[in-house]
C-alpha cells in the first residue's frame, strides 16, 4: 500500500459526512471479504464450537422456554393448558403494554445517543491527549469493574431527593426534582444511570477503533492543513464507521435487553409504571411473579420487535458503511 | 508531524478530568461508605470524607462470607468466560468473513439472534440443559431413531444413559455463558476492514488459512482483543443470576453473589459499610485485568508490513 | 458393533472428562440437610448461628445453610431445583408465595411430615393470626420461622418540640399532631417500601373491612378483591394528602426508609417490628414505637402478618426428611424461638415462646418488642383479620401499587386507580383459578 491508501481530503462545503455519502463496494455489504479462502468444511468447522454451545446452552433452552408463550403453566410444571394465541393477544389489548413499548422507545433512543455521544467525545479526547492516556484509559474503566447491584445503588442514592448529594445540589439550584413521585424525573435517572454503566463500553471500544485508525492517514491529512476536529469527523469518524456501527447495534440491544438490573436499583419500575420498560416488565412478571405464560409471550414480541430493528439498521446503514479503509 | 494545537489538548484534559472525576464519584461513596463502622453508616447525609474502618471492615468482610475462595471463584470463573468468548467468536468472525460457504448468512444471523432473548424466559430450560448436558443428544439419538437402526442391525443397545451435569462446577458456570454475538460482530466487523492485499499475499505465499488467521489476522486484532477482553473479564466478574442458581455449594459461588448475601436485608441493621467495602475488595482483580491489558492498546496495528 | 462400541467410548470419554473441573463436596458423616434461605446481612448471619446450634446439640444431621439470593430468587431457584430434581431439604418461601407452593406438589405439608417422623408439636399453640396464615384444611402446611407485623415507630425528640408525648390511636387525630409537628418545625413522615402490606393489608384486617370475597380467599379460589368499595379508596387519599402537604415522603432507591427514620429525619414510621434491630442500632435517636392507627369509630382488630416460612420439599430419602422434621421441631421449639426473637426482632410463632420470653423479662427490658406480640394477638381474628390467601399474590399486589402511585401522583382519582387495580387484580386471580381449578 502505498500513498494513494490515503483518503482525499473532503472539499470544505460538503452536505453529508463521508460515510453516509459513499457507496460501499459490494463485497462487504454481504459482510464478507473480497479476498478470501476457499472451502466449505473449515469454515464449519472453525464455527462449531459457537454453535454447540448456542446449540446446547442458548437455542434449546430458548425455544422450551418461548414456548410457554402458548402455554399456561404453574411455575413447578404439573399443570400445563394449551392456550394458542392468547397470552399474546392479551398484551396486545393492554394498555399498560404499549405504553411499556413507547417508553422502551424512548428509553433506548436516549442511552443509545447518549452513551454514543459523551463516549466518543471522551474516545476522541483520549486519543488526541498526548500524556496520561494509560491514566485516562484505566480511570473511566473503572465504574464499569464494579458489581452492577452497588453501581445502581450508589447512584441511586446520590439522586434521592432525601438524602443524595447530587439531588441536594439540584434542589439548590431550584429544580424540583423527584424520582419518587414524578414519573420524567425518575425516567431521566434511568437514563442516567444506564448510560453512565455503559458509557465504559462504547468508550473501549471507540478507543481501540482510533488506536488502528493509521498515524500516515492522519498525518497527510494535516499537512493538508485540515484542523484536528474537520479531521475526526471527515477522515477518522469515516475510518472507524465500522466500529460505529457496531456500537449502534450494541447498544439498541443494551437498552433493550440488558437494563433490568439498573431499572431495579434505580426506581423498580415506578412510580406508577413511570420506568417499567420492556424487559424491566418481562422480569417482573416472570421472574417476580411466575407468570411464564405472559413473560414469555412478552419476549416473543420483543425479540420480534428486536430482531426488526436490526434488521433495519443494517439494510440502512450498513450498505452505507465502507469496510475499505485503503479505498 | 501533527501540529499540536494547544486549546484542544487543555479542553481534552479538562474534558476527560472532569469525565474521570464524575465516573469515580459514585466509587468514592462506595469507598466513603466501606470505611466507617455500622453505626456511622446510618447517618443522614453520609459523612464527606472516609472513616477509619476500612481495615477492620475489610478483616470482617473477608471472614464473613470467605472471600479468598470466592475471589478465587470469581477469577476461574472470569478468565474462563473472557478466553473461552474470545476463542470461539475469533474464529467464527474469521470462518463468516473470510470463506464463502453455505448458511453463511444464516450462521451468522443465528449467532446474533442469541442477544435477542431476555434471560428471565430461559432460566429454567437452561438449567435443566446444564444439570443433564446430554439431554440434546438424547433426544437426536431418539428422534433420528439411531438407535433403534443400530439394534436392529447389531442387537447392541445405543444408549446416552451417561448422567452428566455441570451443577457446582466451573465449566457449569463458563459454558453457558461462553457464546458471544457481541464479539463475532465486533471482529467481524474489525476483519472487514482489514486490506485485502494481506489475504492476498498471504495466499501467494502458500500459506494456509490457519497461518494466516495465527500471524497476520490474530497480532492484528490485539488492541480489540484488549477491549473484549476488558469488557467480557468484567462481564463474567460481574455474573450474578447464573452462579446464583448455578451452584448450590456454598464454596463454589462467585464474589458478586457473596456481596449480595451481605446486602441488608429488608428487616436488619443496614450494615452497608460491610457491602461497600466488600464491593470495593471485589474490584481489585477486575482493575489489575484493566492495568495489564492497556499495554496492548498499541497504537497504528494496521500499517505494519507497510 | 464397532460403531456402536466407539459411540459408548467418546461419550464415556467426554462424561469422564468433565468432572476434572468439578468440586466434590466432602463426605462427612453426619447427613446434610441443605437449607436454601433469603436471608442477606446481619439477620442471615443469626440464621447461620442458629444452625449451627442445631448442629452442635446433635450429631445425626448438620443442616447446611445455603444463602439463594432475595426471595424472588430463591423461589426461581427452587423450581429449577426442582424440575431437575436437585432440589434441597428445606426452602425459605415469602408468605406471599404460599399459593404457589401450597399447590406446587413439590413439598411434604409440615404437619404431616412431622407426623409421619414421629415429632411431638403442639399445633394448637401457635399464634393465631400466624397459624392461620399458613393453615390448610385444619393443617399447618409449612413451618412460621420470621414472622413479623408492622407497629408504628415515632421519634420522641419530633413530637415533644411540638407539645406531643406519642402518637394519636386514630388516623384522624393522627394526622392533626403530624400538622402539629410540621407547625413546629418537624419534618414530615417516611413511608416504608412494602408500604401496600402496612397502608392497605393490615389497614384493612385492623379496621375489619373485607379486602376480598370468600373470606379474603380463605374460601376458594374464586376469590375476587373488593377493596375498592371500602375505606382503602379513603386510606389512598389520604396518603396523597399527606404526600401533597409534606406530611408523607416515600424513601424510594438508594436509602433505606428506616435509615431516614433513624437518622431523625421523619416523625413517624410505620414499619415491620423487626425494623427494631435498625432502630436500635441507631446512636443518638429518641425513638419509641406504639400500635398502628386504626379509623375513628373501629374497633382496633388483630393485625396480619408478613414475613416467610419453611417448606419441606419432597423427593427425598426418608432419612434426609428425619433430619428435615429434626431441625423443624428445633426451630419451633420454645428456646429457639425465643433465642431469634431476641436475635432478628421477628415475632415468636407460638404461645409458650411468648410466655418464656415474658418470664424471662424481655418485655421489660424491651417493651416495644411486645406491641407487635399484643397487636398479633388482640382478640379473635375475623373472617376479615385471619390473613389473606390469594394466588399470584405478588402480582396483583404490583398492579395494586402501580395503581395507587397513579393516583398519589394525581393521574388518576382513588376510586379510579382502585377501580383498576380491583379489575386487572381479579383478572390475575382467574388466570390462578383456571390453572388450579380443583387443586385448592
Amino acid at each position: 500500500m502505498s500513498e494513494t491508501a490515503i483518503p482525499a481530503l473532503p472539499p470544505r462545503r460538503l452536505s453529508w459526512p463521508a460515510f453516509l455519502r459513499r457507496k460501499a463496494r459490494p463485497e462487504s455489504l454481504h459482510g464478507i471479504k473480497s479476498s478470501g479462502f476457499a472451502g466449505q468444511v473449515l469454515p464449519l468447522v472453525l464455527l462449531a464450537p459457537q454453535l454447540v454451545i448456542l446449540l446446547m446452552f442458548f437455542f434449546i433452552p430458548a425455544i422450551r422456554g418461548l414456548a410457554q408463550a402458548f402455554l399456561l403453566q404453574d411455575p413447578f410444571g404439573q399443570e400445563v393448558h394449551f392456550v394458542g394465541l392468547e397470552n399474546i393477544t392479551a398484551l396486545l389489548r393492554s394498555a399498560e403494554y404499549w405504553e411499556s413499548l413507547r417508553l422502551s422507545v424512548n428509553f433506548t433512543l436516549a442511552t443509545t445517543a447518549l452513551t454514543f455521544g459523551v463516549g466518543l467525545l471522551l474516545a476522541f479526547a483520549t486519543d488526541r491527549v498526548a500524556r496520561g492516556r494509560t491514566a485516562y484509559r484505566a480511570v473511566l474503566l473503572l465504574p464499569y469493574a464494579i458489581a452492577p447491584a452497588i453501581a445502581g445503588f450508589v447512584w441511586a442514592f446520590l439522586f434521592n431527593p432525601i438524602v443524595g448529594p447530587a439531588a441536594a445540589l439540584l434542589h439548590a439550584l431550584g429544580i424540583a426534582w423527584d424520582p419518587n413521585r414524578s414519573g420524567d424525573d425518575a425516567l431521566l435517572l434511568v437514563i442516567l444511570t444506564a448510560s453512565w454503566k455503559h458509557l465504559c463500553y462504547d468508550y473501549i471500544f471507540l478507543v481501540a477503533a482510533l488506536g488502528s485508525v493509521p498515524r500516515s492517514v492522519i498525518e497527510a491529512a494535516a499537512v493538508d492543513g485540515a484542523r484536528p476536529l474537520r479531521r475526526f469527523f471527515w477522515i477518522v469518524l469515516p475510518m472507524i464507521a465500522p466500529t460505529v456501527f457496531f456500537l449502534l447495534v450494541m447498544n439498541t440491544v443494551y437498552g433493550l435487553f440488558e437494563t433490568f438490573a439498573i431499572i431495579d436499583a434505580t426506581t423498580r419500575g415506578g412510580p406508577a409504571a413511570a420506568t417499567n420498560i420492556l424487559v424491566y416488565k418481562v422480569y417482573v412478571d416472570g421472574f417476580v411473579n411466575l407468570d411464564l405464560g405472559s413473560s414469555a409471550a412478552q419476549s416473543v414480541l420483543l425479540m420480534i420487535f428486536a430482531i426488526s430493528l436490526t434488521v433495519i439498521q443494517f439494510r440502512l446503514i450498513e450498505r452505507r458503511i465502507s469496510y475499505d479503509v485503503s479505498q | 508531524m501533527i501540529e499540536r494545537a494547544s486549546w484542544l489538548d487543555a479542553a481534552c484534559h479538562a474534558i476527560l478530568v472532569v469525565a474521570a472525576l464524575l465516573t469515580c464519584l459514585p466509587l468514592y461513596y462506595a469507598l466513603v461508605a466501606g470505611s466507617l463502622t455500622t453505626a456511622e453508616v446510618q447517618q443522614v447525609p453520609l459523612p464527606f470524607l472516609p472513616g477509619g474502618a476500612f481495615v477492620e471492615n475489610a478483616r470482617a468482610v473477608w471472614t464473613r462470607i470467605g472471600l479468598g475462595r470466592l475471589l478465587l471463584n470469581s477469577v476461574i470463573v472470569a478468565l474462563g468466560i473472557a478466553v473461552g468468548k474470545l476463542a470461539i467468536s475469533l474464529l467464527s468472525a474469521f470462518a463468516i468473513t473470510y470463506f464463502r460457504f453455505r448458511f453463511r448468512g444464516t450462521v451468522f444471523w443465528l449467532i446474533f439472534l442469541s442477544l435477542m432473548l431476555p434471560v428471565e424466559v430461559r432460566i429454567v430450560p437452561t438449567f435443566e440443559a446444564m444439570t443433564d448436558v446430554l439431554m440434546p443428544l438424547r433426544l437426536l439419538v431418539q428422534l433420528s431413531g439411531v438407535d433403534s437402526l443400530v439394534q436392529a442391525m447389531t442387537g447392541w443397545r445405543l444408549e446416552v444413559s451417561a448422567n452428566w451435569s455441570l451443577l457446582n462446577s466451573y465449566s457449569g458456570l463458563i459454558f453457558p455463558l461462553m457464546a458471544s454475538a457481541t464479539a463475532t460482530f465486533l471482529f467481524r466487523q474489525f476483519f472487514l476492514t482489514i486490506p485485502d492485499e494481506l489475504c492476498d499475499a498471504a495466499r501467494i505465499d502458500g500459506a494456509s488459512p490457519m497461518r494466516f488467521f495465527w500471524t497476520i489476522l490474530l497480532p492484528m486484532s490485539r488492541p480489540n482483543l484488549a477491549a473484549l477482553g476488558i469488557i467480557f473479564f468484567l462481564f463474567g466478574w460481574n455474573q450474578y443470576l447464573w452462579p446464583l442458581l448455578f451452584t448450590t455449594e456454598p464454596t463454589m459461588t462467585t464474589v458478586v453473589v457473596g456481596i449480595k448475601q451481605l446486602v441488608p436485608h429488608g428487616d436488619s441493621i443496614p450494615a452497608w459499610n460491610l457491602t461497600m467495602n466488600a464491593a470495593l475488595l471485589a474490584m481489585l482483580p477486575p482493575i489489575v485485568v484493566v492495568l495489564l491489558l492497556q499495554r496492548w492498546f498499541v497504537k497504528g496495528l494496521i500499517e505494519s508490513g507497510k | 458393533m464397532s460403531m456402536a462400541v466407539s459411540r459408548r467410548a467418546i461419550l464415556a470419554g467426554s462424561a469422564g472428562a468433565l468432572p476434572l473441573l468439578r468440586a466434590r463436596p466432602a463426605s462427612a458423616a453426619p447427613r446434610e440437610i441443605r437449607f436454601w434461605h433469603a436471608m442477606s446481612g446481619v439477620n442471615g448471619e443469626r440464621l447461620e448461628e442458629m444452625t449451627r446450634q442445631f448442629n452442635a446439640a446433635q450429631s445425626d444431621f448438620a443442616v447446611t445453610p445455603i444463602f439463594k439470593g432475595t426471595y424472588d430468587e430463591l423461589i426461581n431457584a427452587t423450581v429449577a431445583a426442582y424440575r431437575t430434581r436437585t432440589q434441597p431439604q428445606l426452602v425459605q418461601i415469602y408468605e406471599r408465595g404460599f399459593m404457589t407452593m401450597l399447590l406446587s406438589g413439590a413439598v411434604v405439608p409440615v404437619q404431616e411430615l412431622m407426623a409421619a417422623q414421629r415429632h411431638n408439636i403442639n399445633w394448637a399453640d401457635f399464634i393465631k393470626p400466624i397459624a392461620g396464615y399458613y393453615t390448610h384444611k385444619g393443617e399447618l402446611a409449612a413451618m412460621p420461622f420470621n414472622s413479623s407485623t408492622p407497629i408504628l415507630f415515632f421519634n420522641k425528640a419530633h413530637f415533644a418540640k411540638a407539645g406531643l408525648e406519642k402518637p394519636a390511636e386514630t388516623w384522624q387525630a393522627l394526622e392533626q399532631q403530624l400538622r402539629q409537628v410540621k407547625a413546629a418545625g418537624g419534618p414530615g413522615s417516611i413511608m416504608a417500601d412494602d408500604y401496600h402490606w402496612s397502608w392497605f393489608e393490615n389497614y384493612s384486617a385492623i379496621n375489619d373491612y373485607q379486602y376480598a370475597t370468600k373470606n379474603n380467599g380463605f374460601g376458594g379460589l374464586d376469590t375476587e378483591f373488593t377493596y375498592n368499595r371500602t375505606p382503602v379508596v379513603q386510606q389512598v387519599g389520604r396518603m396523597k394528602r399527606w404526600m401533597d402537604d409534606g406530611l408523607l415522603q416515600t424513601a424510594g432507591q438508594g436509602v433505606a426508609a428506616a435509615a431516614v427514620f433513624t437518622s431523625g429525619r421523619s416523625a413517624t414510621f410505620i414499619a415491620s417490628t423487626a425494623t427494631h434491630a435498625a432502630v436500635m442500632a441507631a446512636a443518638n435517636l429518641e425513638w419509641d414505637a406504639v400500635p398502628l392507627p386504626y379509623e375513628e369509630g373501629r374497633t382496633p382488630r388483630n393485625s396480619v402478618i408478613g414475613g416467610a416460612v419453611l417448606w419441606a420439599l419432597r423427593g427425598h430419602a426418608d432419612a434426609d426428611n428425619a433430619g428435615t422434621a429434626s431441625f423443624l421441631a428445633f426451630v419451633a421449639k420454645p428456646e429457639t424461638q425465643v433465642w431469634w426473637h431476641k436475635a432478628t426482632g421477628y415475632v415468636p410463632a407460638t404461645n409458650a415462646a411468648y410466655a418464656l420470653a415474658q418470664s424471662q423479662g424481655w418485655y421489660r427490658e424491651r417493651p416495644t418488642q411486645e406491641i407487635a406480640v399484643k397487636q398479633l394477638t388482640r382478640g379473635e381474628p375475623t373472617a376479615n383479620s385471619l390473613g389473606y390467601r390469594f394466588g399470584n399474590f405478588t402480582q396483583t399486589m404490583f398492579a395494586q401499587r402501580e395503581e395507587a402511585e397513579r393516583a398519589f401522583g394525581g393521574q388518576k382519582p382513588p376510586q379510579q386507580a382502585m377501580d383498576d387495580a380491583v379489575s386487572r387484580g381479579n383478572e390475575i386471580l382467574r388466570r390462578f383459578e383456571r390453572l388450579n381449578a380443583g387443586r385448592y
